[in-house]
């Protein structure tokens, strides 16, 4: 058995679990949180993308041990009490998602970019979920939601970068623009 | 039993040594494109690194992982195989360098022992801001593997306007990747034309071993060789004359 001490969405855990245990196995069965999917089990679709001291990481690829001593991030410690992180509101707001799947792999994908890089444009954003397959909704409402979160982070009426090739303008939604009030 | 190795500090780390970039095994795809040493010096290889996998492989895959798969498709091996990289290989019977073209030896082996690791990465000092170029054709653009991919460095003598060592590798046409030494031949001291650069691309095609498999066949490859080998080529010129 590996022992380890790993700091989970704020929260240190102390755990035994026999050294091939991958991260994500920490996580689902051992922790409950089963945001983080198992699709693919290769590293190939991202269903189970968290991240590790800040960066995306396929949990199917990392053994639980590798995360000894790190911080993880999963979709479960996102949101706040007060209300969903700006991502999610934008996936919701932008419907991003349809079975919602591969959504807690791509929102941490995003939350990894905009932490490195407030501002990204639309070949960045696609760089950053290349990682991340989505089999219903497509990714073009994705690529919107994350420009959108990206504004709202940077603070209401901060200029929108210009779109990308795929990205498709934002429809406005009944209730006009909600971007201001969120952490 | 599985043994990790991923927090062993001294194959961690990019330096410039006095023999020239030292980059260790465990550096990930993502440290390379970060990395400022790595951009000034030998940016082929960041240009290769930012082509591999997703994100999420470029944060948890190594440059030391990536070359001791031995697979003739990975996109790290072309450009240092054209920075003519040595590679730093340590067992109990010591350690040992060795040209990475000699640390290929086929379709997913290495001249790595089974009870030895690859230590780290050695760009040599002549090599180190040499005028380079990695191109990569895959069937999508993101999390491709590469059909070919071709990296090219090469330095041009202004006075003689020449070629001076011009180096040409690719990746998945031949069992290993491989050096196309007939093209380099072909170009070493020949003005900088792209009738010239157009040629050592149809012959680098002739070099190339390519197979035919699920994702393209072999005249396909050949022809992507000829192709990429003559747009690198001209873009590690480019780079060239930009500099003088």
């Amino acid at each position: 058995m590996s022992a380890l001490r790993i700091t989970v969405n704020g929260r240190e855990h102390v755990l035994s679990a026999p050294p091939e245990t991958t991260l994500l196995a920490l996580l689902r069965e051992h922790l409950g949180l089963t945001g983080a999917k198992l699709g693919c089990d290769v590293g190939d679709c991202g269903a189970c993308t968290v991240l590790v001291d800040g960066q995306a990481v396929n949990a199917c690829l990392m053994l639980a041990a590798q995360a000894d001593g790190r911080s993880v991030l999963t979709i479960e410690g996102l949101a706040t009490p007060d209300g969903l992180h700006p991502l999610q509101e934008a996936f919701e707001r932008h419907a991003a998602l349809q079975c919602g799947f591969c959504g807690p792999g791509a929102i941490l994908s995003a939350k990894a970019l905009l932490d490195a890089n407030p501002a990204p444009t639309g070949a960045e954003i696609r760089d950053a979920l290349a990682g991340n397959l989505c089999r219903c909704t497509g990714y073009t409402k994705m690529i919107t939601a994350v420009h959108a979160a990206a504004q709202a982070l940077r603070g209401a009426g901060a200029e929108m970068p210009p779109l990308g090739l795929t990205a498709s303008p934002s429809i406005p939604l009944p209730g006009g623009e909600k971007g201001g009030g969120l952490s | 039993m599985v043994l990790d190795i991923s927090r062993a500090a001294d194959m961690r780390g990019i330096a410039a040594t006095a023999d020239g970039l030292r980059i260790g095994a465990l550096v990930t795809h993502s440290e390379l494109v970060r990395s400022p040493l790595v951009r000034e010096f030998a940016p082929v290889l960041a240009e290769a690194a930012r082509t591999i996998g997703a994100v999420q492989t470029r944060n948890l895959g190594t440059l030391g992982g990536n070359l001791a798969t031995g697979v003739p498709s990975m996109d790290s091996g072309p450009a240092l195989l054209a920075l003519e990289a040595r590679v730093t290989v340590a067992g109990p019977r010591g350690t040992r360098t060795l040209a990475l073209g000699d640390f290929f030896v086929g379709p997913r082996r290495t001249a790595l022992a089974t009870d030895e690791l690859l230590v780290d990465v050695v760009v040599p000092a002549a090599s180190l801001g040499k005028p380079a170029s990695f191109l990569k054709f895959g069937l999508r653009k993101g999390q491709a593997l590469a059909l070919v991919n071709v990296a090219a460095a090469v330095r041009v003598d202004p006075d003689r306007r020449a070629f001076v060592a011009p180096r040409i590798a690719l990746g998945a046409v031949a069992p290993t990747v491989i050096r196309a030494p007939q093209a380099e031949a072909f170009l070493e001291g020949r003005p900088p034309t792209s009738e010239a650069m157009a040629e050592a691309g149809r012959i680098a095609a002739t070099e190339a071993r390519p197979i035919s498999d699920f994702r393209a066949s072999a005249d396909y490859r050949r022809e992507l060789v000829s192709v990429l080998a003559r747009r690198a080529l001209a873009a590690a010129c480019a780079r060239a004359q930009g500099a003088q």
